[in-house]
């Protein structure tokens, strides 16, 4: 168990890649007051600059972490399951002398990323936020254990909030097991962040009284697992907002599933993202592909509503931005349109007709509802204008017929179509000879593919010197562009292999306690990776495994 | 408020009751003609506009179809503010639904405009041997409190486009907006409502 280093004795913790949970000499009786709980459970914001310290523990662990490049390899069927693994963890932390050499074993095999299947009724939005699949699972059923990854929320009293697979209201007992780990180590005063059990990795991270955990044999880092719990709960508050906390406070066994009624789809998209958005954990979105003149035509209506008194207004196209504009000193962050166009694309509701909505951006504003406006001008391209003002939906509405008409009338609609069609950057237009730069890589719109693919000659596979995939970010627009997959990384398994590679690289560039990497080569059967960090952009880059050293 | 000119109302229409009663698939067999057997809660409030043509009138519907779901009852003031009519809708398979829509009336007694036009509607018709909320009982109350009644299915059609026309008819027409129209409400007979009530 690694948690938090700040509050330890010096000499636990960090130098040690199994660091045990400190022993704790008299195991106390899972009683406490409400009072207790509640004052040392406050907002705190703090939860990041430990995150900052657990980061540096965890570079000790980087040995561990990266032993094995093959994430998601079949177990032979092997003694038990994960939650065992958890529910022994519990009895660990209680009686924790000495377990360093508790293999754990587990044998998570199915990844869900199978489409969620509608519940017996039908009706999505009766049951509470159950998880993507599985409905009838419980702790108790073999499906469920061999899930290869689980993530739970729950509150500080140990009632279940969200499971990702398996009705959550079943899984209390479960919840409960959670919630004595939890407890167990933030009543000494420290904090559970992550157990390593077996093949088994048990991420947990604590917002005042909501606690979110996730248990997965991916080996995808500890800070991947973290900024992924980090989303879920950023969803949750883009949905009601932090003044939940309050219900907490007034009352402790506060039952937070009824408020998140019909939003399954919402969360289990999320986590799908997780396997292929790179935008989940590059903190960075991406704009789709257009003429720079035919971008200019939208942002020029955009920002002629956005003096109009909208805050901010949205052109999106899928998870790609056409165009965005704020109110003056107004800025989205790349997490917050992360989050609201997955709430928007999962929500079948907003695609009947135009719908006004409140909304909550966690990281503009965690405590208030904004107001969206939600109107989508063809199938995959949708407006958002949000707004402070609960009364303004008739001027919105106006706004959106305005910007409708400038959008046709410049052919914006069409031309953001074919876009999507003709699909992003590929390797293979690459031009040969030009070194991987900045310069040739412009995150800035319109770069013109037809230009860029004339002037290729096209290898076998992939692009030149072996490349097969890249991703660039500038830093300064908190943008990135990724190249299209083409063969040889051409399914979605193999996709999601990729993007826990560059995540894994992600997490130990930034590593702040790893210095400040600028380049870093990775071989492993897969591929040659390459990362790149300067302070202006990131690169992220996949080769034949065959390729030099470039 | 329902405005008027020429012959043309323009009148904002809110649809309130618990989720899954099938506010959305009575807008939706109105507006559309169509129901889905999967309808997806509702996120907010969506907006919807459908024009009925009456015997004397024109009206424009702004139709505003709220969520259920127990996040936004707080903001359902936003929504039924200024509104000319509501429908508050019930699932006659739910006595949860039917109380749920008796919280949704009282609401709008306290809050809402004294003017507007409410209709109960009993949603769900079809499926009359799941039934747990009986015409009687239901009409009893909407007559106790001054709504008027129907029973509805968004599925087989059933009194939707009736439901939406009587509210059409009842709305006050012509006069300046202060003026009570309460009266409108009571010189429609009941029965009127009581002879649309399907299954009964
Ligand atoms: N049999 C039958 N099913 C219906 C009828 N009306 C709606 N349903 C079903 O009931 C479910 C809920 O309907 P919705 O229209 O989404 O209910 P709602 O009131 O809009 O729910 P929220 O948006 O969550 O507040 C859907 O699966 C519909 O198919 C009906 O008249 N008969
Ligand atoms: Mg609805």
């Amino acid at each position: 168990m690694d948690s938090d280093p700040g509050p330890l004795p010096p000499g636990d913790g960090p130098s040690n890649p199994n660091a045990n949970p400190r022993p704790d000499p008299e195991p106390k009786p899972q009683e406490y007051t409400e009072e207790g709980r509640l004052s040392s459970l406050t907002l705190e914001d703090s939860g990041n600059a430990a995150g900052a310290r657990a980061a540096a523990s965890n570079g000790s662990l980087s040995a561990d972490f990266y032993s094995g490049d093959e994430i998601e390899e079949e177990e032979p069927a092997a003694a038990s399951d994960s939650v065992d693994e958890v529910q022994r963890a519990a009895g660990e932390a209680r009686a924790s002398s000495s377990h360093g050499g508790v293999a754990w074993r587990g044998n998570l095999e199915e990844d869900g990323d199978a489409p969620p299947s509608p519940s017996s009724s039908g009706y999505a939005g009766e049951r509470g936020s159950s998880g993507e699949s599985g409905i009838e699972e419980d702790d108790a059923s073999v499906s469920w254990r061999k899930r290869k990854k689980h993530f739970f929320v729950l509150s500080h009293s140990g009632k279940p909030i969200y499971s990702r697979y398996g009705d959550e209201h079943k899984l209390a007992g479960f919840s409960a097991t959670l919630q004595a780990i939890i407890s167990f180590v933030e009543n000494s005063g420290d904090r559970i962040k992550f157990v390593r059990a077996g093949n088994h990795q048990v991420a947990f991270l604590v917002k005042g009284p909501i606690y979110l955990v996730c248990i997965s044999c991916t080996e995808e880092p500890y800070g991947a697992l973290r900024g992924q719990l980090e989303l879920i709960y950023g969803q949750m508050l883009l949905i009601l907002t932090k003044s939940v906390n309050r219900c907490f406070e007034k009352n402790p066994k506060f039952d937070m599933t009824t408020l998140l009624g019909g939003t399954d789809a919402v969360f289990s998209s999320l986590i799908h993202s997780f396997g292929w958005n790179p935008a989940t954990f590059l903190h960075a979105y991406t704009c789709l592909p257009l003429a720079y003149a035919t971008r200019l035509a939208a942002a020029a209506i955009l920002q002629d509503v956005a003096d109009s008194g909208v805050l901010f207004a949205i052109l999106m196209c899928k998870h790609k931005v056409v165009s965005l504009v704020g109110a003056q000193k107004a800025s989205l962050h790349p997490d917050d349109m992360l989050l609201l166009a997955n709430f928007i694309l999962s929500s079948e509701s907003f695609r009947t007709s135009e719908s006004f909505s409140p909304i909550c951006l966690p990281r503009y504003n965690a405590m208030a509802f904004l107001y969206a406006y939600v109107h989508f001008l063809d199938e995959d391209t949708y407006l958002i204008l949000l707004t402070t003002s609960s009364d303004a939906f008739y001027h919105l509405k106006d706004c959106r017929i305005r910007i409708e008409a400038v959008l046709v009338k410049s052919n914006v609609l069409c031309e953001a179509q074919r876009s999507m069609v003709d699909g992003g950057l590929c390797v293979e237009d690459l031009p040969v000879d030009s070194s991987i730069r900045s310069g040739s890589l412009s995150p800035h719109l319109g770069l013109d593919k037809t230009a860029v693919g004339s002037l290729s000659s096209r290898l076998g596979t992939g692009g030149p010197a072996g490349l097969w995939h890249f991703i660039y970010k500038s830093v300064y627009l908190d943008q990135y562009v990724s190249s299209e997959f083409s063969a040889p990384i051409n399914n979605s398994n193999q996709q999601k292999r990729l993007y826990r590679a560059y995540q894994k690289l992600y997490a130990s560039m930034h590593d702040k306690g790893t210095g400040p990497n600028k380049t870093q080569f990775r071989r492993d059967e897969n591929y040659v990776l390459l990362c790149w960090i300067t302070q202006d952009f990131e690169l992220y880059a996949a080769f034949d495994p065959l390729a030099d050293k470039v | 408020m329902a405005t008027f000119g020429n012959n043309n109302l323009s009148a904002k229409l809110v649809l309130l009751g618990d989720m899954g009663a099938g506010k959305s698939s009575l807008v939706l067999r109105f507006v559309k003609g169509q129901f889905l057997e999967f309808q997806e809660s509702t996120i907010g409030a969506a907006f919807f506009s459908q024009t009925l043509a009456v015997s004397d009138a024109t009206v424009k519907f702004e139709i505003w179809d709220t969520a259920g779901q127990e996040r936004y009852h707080s903001l359902a003031p936003m929504y039924y503010r200024g509104a000319a009519a509501a429908i508050i809708v019930y699932d006659i398979t739910s006595t949860d639904s039917f109380e749920r829509a008796k919280k949704w009336v009282q609401e709008l007694q306290k809050q809402g405009n004294p003017n507007m036009v409410t209709a109960l509607a009993g949603n769900k018709c079809d499926l009359e041997d799941k039934r747990k909320v009986t015409t009687e009982e239901a009409r009893a109350y909407a007559e106790e409190n001054g709504l008027f009644f129907m029973e509805t299915s968004a599925k087989t059609a059933i009194n939707v486009n009736d439901l939406f026309y009587e509210i059409a008819r009842r709305l006050p027409r012509a006069q300046p907006a202060q003026q009570p129209a309460g009266m409108v409400l009571a010189d429609r007979p009941v029965d009127r409502s009581r002879a649309s009530a399907c299954c009964s």
